[in-house]
């Protein structure tokens, strides 16, 4: 396997965008990243594509609009953690030098989707979604759980849409570009007990793309190039096999996973991107990701230290909370949003002297198997 | 009067005293699933047997949801339950102002009529405080 660098990273704006078509929203966020990686788009050999909507051909109906055609394109589907599996994709085409320059693009419009204005109905095997478990019900008996064996509060679930929002402030591309006060976010419309509607993420249009390649080519464009130097993906066990909901097995196993290719630890992260769909969550991804240990995510928020400013600031770009979460294209965002943090890019959010970021994207629902059966980790350095 | 189906063949089992959930178990390493597996997810055995599991159980977690969804309107408690065979059901829970939720406290199923799909009643299991 060969080292892979981000070429160039993009997105469009993320929001609610009834009049824009899901490719006019890939069309701009895969513009973006080639312009960003200083490219022609003739240059890209291979492009994953990820949707979860109204899926058909993504890749080559987006592609088509900047002049790029008759290479491999290839569509993924992987729920929330499509858009990293995207990028994994491209990595390994890279990596195993199947191809030098390539593209991952994760695209999402809700608004103009079949689900529009609807909670995402669950399959026909699927039991439990029959039964009334919805995405916000499933984080909700998971909260109710931090709340009993950690004695996390409501305070505590506010506390991070608060600050995630306080960062969604700091990012021009974010959906909410708003503060709210811990009263508000508490005092929102309840939702699932104890989960208010200011602790959800919204629903979102957009789109991003990541351009990765091999170091060869990553030099002719520069010094120093960002790299890949963690990639894993990993799909969840049986949920009989799982004890407790508060701590999900395949996130801490693709986690260790990454850690070990990437050669480093949780303390040499600088700088984190991870799936904060519910406040409550963000809490146990710090656990399982080992930024602290099981049961010590309540006290590493309250420390301040995931905020922007901190120690190891988490969803600096205002998470899927505050930036929005356009399902299949956060795990291609997440990964843009890191990349720019290594490069001293990220403006008014900068992670001061960022040398290592991680990003993390996990989803999906299905009876039989513990929540978020699909995880995607990815660790850049410079 | 409609005609009743159940939410799902074969999960539960509609008794004089008030049902049970139906679920297997392998013969080989005594692993149990519900909903039942074709073949033991543990050991790979194929023979498997049918069991009734126990009528009661401990709350795990609950919530009252405030959205509906796709079968309930809302407000509905859902949660899961914990069996005394080890097995963790999630299911909807009947509110009872004089027992709020609590994490851990006694649970009892019952089969009753979930919710209504043109002209059936379509049947299945809740659990209730007790």
């Amino acid at each position: 396997m060969r080292e892979v660098a981000v070429l160039g990273v993009g997105q469009s704006k993320f929001g609610k965008f009834p009049e824009k078509s899901a490719v006019e929203l890939g069309r701009e966020a895969v513009w973006a990243a080639i312009k960003d990686a200083g490219i022609r788009p003739k240059d890209i050999q291979v492009a994953y594509a990820s949707r979860l909507y109204d899926i058909f051909v993504t890749a080559q109906d987006v592609l088509k609009e900047v002049g790029v055609t008759s290479i491999e394109m290839i569509n993924v589907e992987n729920a929330c953690a499509g858009g990293a599996t995207a990028v994994r994709c491209v990595w390994k085409e890279i990596a195993s030098e199947h191809y030098d320059i390539g593209i991952a693009i994760g695209v999402e419009s809700m608004t103009t989707s079949q689900i529009a204005k609807k909670a995402i109905p669950p399959g026909k095997d699927d039991l439990d979604g029959h039964l009334g478990l919805t995405m916000p019900v499933s984080f909700a008996l998971m909260a109710r759980r931090q709340m009993e064996e950690y004695g996390a509060t409501v305070e505590d679930f506010a506390r991070v849409s608060v600050k995630n929002h306080q960062h969604g402030c700091l990012n021009p591309f974010a959906q909410y570009q708003k503060e709210f006060t811990m009263e508000e976010v508490l005092h929102s419309r309840m939702i699932c007990d104890p989960i208010t509607l200011l602790e959800c993420c919204p629903n979102t249009d957009g789109a991003a793309a990541v351009i990765l390649c091999s170091m060869k080519i990553a030099k002719r464009y520069g010094t120093n190039p960002i790299k890949v130097i963690g990639s894993a993906l990993l799909s969840g066990d049986y949920r009989y096999r799982q004890k407790d909901i508060t701590f999900s097995a395949v996130a801490s196993k693709t986690a260790k996973m990454a850690y070990e290719m990437a050669g480093c630890s949780p303390d040499d992260i600088d700088v984190v991107e991870l799936h904060d769909a519910f406040a409550p969550e963000e809490i146990v991804r710090y656990e399982e990701l080992g930024l602290c240990k099981q049961g010590e995510g309540i006290a590493l928020l309250r420390s301040g230290a995931t905020e922007v400013g901190g120690r190891i600031p988490v969803n600096p770009s205002g998470g899927l909370l505050a930036l929005g979460h356009p399902l299949s294209a956060s795990g291609v965002r997440t990964i843009a949003e890191v990349a720019l943090h290594l490069r001293g890019q990220a403006g008014k959010r900068q992670t001061p002297h960022a040398k290592v970021g991680l990003a993390h994207m996990m989803g999906g629902w299905a009876t039989g198997l513990e929540g978020g059966p699909s995880c995607g980790i990815h660790i850049l350095s410079r | 009067m409609g005609e009743k189906i159940p939410v799902r063949e074969g999960v539960f089992t509609e008794g004089p005293d008030g049902g049970a959930l139906l679920a297997n178990q392998c013969t080989s390493c005594g692993q149990i699933f519900f909903p039942k597996a074709r073949f033991c997810l543990s050991c790979f055995e194929e023979v498997m047997k049918e069991i009734a599991l126990g009528r009661y159980g401990k709350l795990y977690s609950y919530t009252v949801s405030f959205l509906p969804s796709t079968h309930f309107e809302a407000p509905y408690a859902v949660g899961y339950i914990d069996l005394a065979e080890g097995i963790r059901v999630f299911a909807p829970l009947k509110m009872l102002e004089e027992k709020p939720f609590k994490v851990g406290m006694e649970m009892q199923i019952a089969v009753e009529k979930l919710w209504q799909e043109g002209d059936k009643e379509v049947i299945g299991y809740i659990f209730i405080p007790i």
